[in-house]
């Protein structure tokens, strides 16, 4: 079952992709879910600001699954001490 | 002289203050209803003028899908929509080969500036290290040729050249040497433009040219331009193409003028223009006493209107005491480069209906504007033959002339 990180990043992904959130399981690719290469950067621009942290070039570029999304960010997270967060938009 | 390919208009497609269609854009010039109106947006505020030509009945959610929304800045929709309308009211059947010899040639003057905004916002005020991924597409100004060519799969030459408020007439200038050099069978060519953004509209107050009232181009009381936003866009072919496959023709494109001042990056000289419409009648073959109506550049500023006056005067001598001129940027502001594709929408209605569009919120002319400005009300009557003008900042000029076709 998602735990409430991976409802936030599936989310995340139906709001940059246009698509119903249902339609995003963790086993999903996201060449399955029709993410081309702008649909992949903006992704990772709106995670970085959801879940305030940077995502490196090399990690970004190995990603397929929506599942390793969700353990990156994890990972990002438990590697970067809390910081104030972000002014709204 | 060698005779030319002779380069016919086949389709017209608009959007801006005025309407979101050339039929919505008529009904307000026929009538010379200014559109020019408060931007009412609250992100505005703070700005020493609050009026512009806004696309207030414009709702992208009418014509793109969420995605084309994140991908295309507002000027960059502004175009498609206008190819959108124009291709359709040129009834053009897409073969593969058609594809491949169609051409698009857009001008835009400043690109997706609300994006590149948005983007400086993030990074220079609120503090963040990064902007948008999207700003890149968005903003360059070559996205609105790029789309359309996405849109319709058109393959051909395609390109977006950038001449401030002159860009749309230098577009559909190129437009016409593509189709004469043999390199294109159909251009879609026009202009387009969004440039109601906060730091972009701080830029232009600083410059002291934006009118605190509204645009009274050639006026005593003028107090300068009023800007304005959208798209016109016209598609191109040869005459002898259109009429064989029984093309609605509107006029003949029957030539363009360019030239520069040479002189100063933002006082317009007399002799610049006239060198434009000079040539513009060379390139047409036309005579002084052919034209019959010209859509003035007509700014409403204090440098524009006198010298624009003044190079009609030369051209066309005493003939231009006989000549109607009107600015219709009174009605839809000043689009920078979709200027002058808007205006050439304007013109190729008012040849079709026989009405000549006013020059509104007209008052009490400047002695040194001393023509026949067609003030507030439109004037029935035949054009058979019209200039557009276009003079922008940086002293380019470009003037595109048309004629009726003769049945």
């Amino acid at each position: 079952m998602p735990d409430d990180l991976a409802e936030r990043v599936i989310t995340t992904l139906a709001t940059v992709k246009h698509i119903p959130r249902e339609q995003i399981k963790l086993q999903s690719s996201l060449a399955d879910l029709g993410f081309d290469s702008l649909d992949t950067i903006s992704m990772l621009f709106e995670l970085e600001t959801t879940f305030n942290v940077s995502i490196p070039d090399e990690s970004a570029r190995s990603i397929r699954y929506v599942h390793e999304i969700v353990d990156g960010i994890r990972q990002l997270q438990a590697a970067t001490p809390p910081a104030a967060a972000p002014s709204p938009e | 002289m060698t005779s030319q390919l002779r380069v016919a208009i086949t389709g017209i497609g608009t959007i801006s203050a005025l309407g979101n269609n050339a039929q919505e854009s008529w009904e307000s010039l026929r009538n010379g209803r200014s559109a020019i109106g408060p931007m009412d947006d609250p992100d505005l505020a703070g700005l020493r003028f609050h009026n512009a030509g806004v696309a207030r009945n414009y709702d992208p959610t009418a014509h793109f899908t969420p995605t084309a929304i994140d991908h295309l800045d507002r000027f960059a929709q502004f175009a498609v929509i206008a190819t959108r309308e124009a291709v359709l009211d040129a009834g053009i059947v897409w073969t593969d080969e058609l594809r491949q010899r169609t051409a698009v040639v857009t001008g835009s003057g400043v690109g997706g500036q609300s994006t590149q905004d948005v983007g400086f916002v993030s990074v220079y005020k609120r503090g963040r290290d990064r902007v948008h991924p999207l700003t890149i597409p968005r903003t360059m100004a070559n996205a609105a040729t790029s789309q359309i060519t996405m849109e319709f799969g058109v393959t051909g030459p395609a390109f977006t050249l950038s001449t401030a408020c002159s860009s749309a007439n230098h577009a559909i200038g190129m437009a016409l040497q593509l189709l004469r050099s043999g390199a294109a069978d159909m251009v879609l060519s026009g202009g387009c433009e969004a440039p109601l953004s906060f730091g972009l509209l701080k830029a232009w107050e600083a410059m002291r040219v934006v009118a605190p009232d509204t645009c009274r181009p050639f006026c005593k009381d003028r107090r300068g331009i009023i800007l304005g936003e959208g798209a016109g866009m016209l598609v191109l072919e040869p005459l002898e193409k259109a009429r064989a496959r029984g093309a609605r023709i509107y006029a003949e494109l029957a030539g363009a003028g360019m030239s520069a001042d040479a002189s100063h990056i933002t006082q317009p000289t007399v002799v610049g223009p006239v060198r434009a419409i000079r040539a513009a009648l060379a390139d047409a073959s036309m005579s002084v006493e052919e034209v019959s109506y010209i859509n003035a550049h007509g700014t409403g500023t204090s440098g524009n209107d006198p010298a624009e006056t003044a190079a009609i005067r030369e051209v066309f001598g005493p003939l231009a005491d006989r000549i109607p001129i009107s600015s219709t940027k009174s009605m839809h502001g000043h689009a920078l480069g979709a200027a002058g594709a808007i205006e050439a929408v304007a013109t190729l209605l008012a040849m079709r209906e026989s009405l000549l569009p006013p020059t509104a919120n007209f008052t009490e002319a400047d002695p040194l504007c001393d023509l026949d400005y067609i003030p507030n009300v439109a004037r029935p009557a035949k054009v058979k033959a019209a200039l557009s003008n276009s003079f922008a900042f940086g002293g380019l000029n470009a003037v595109i002339a048309f004629r009726a076709i003769s049945d």
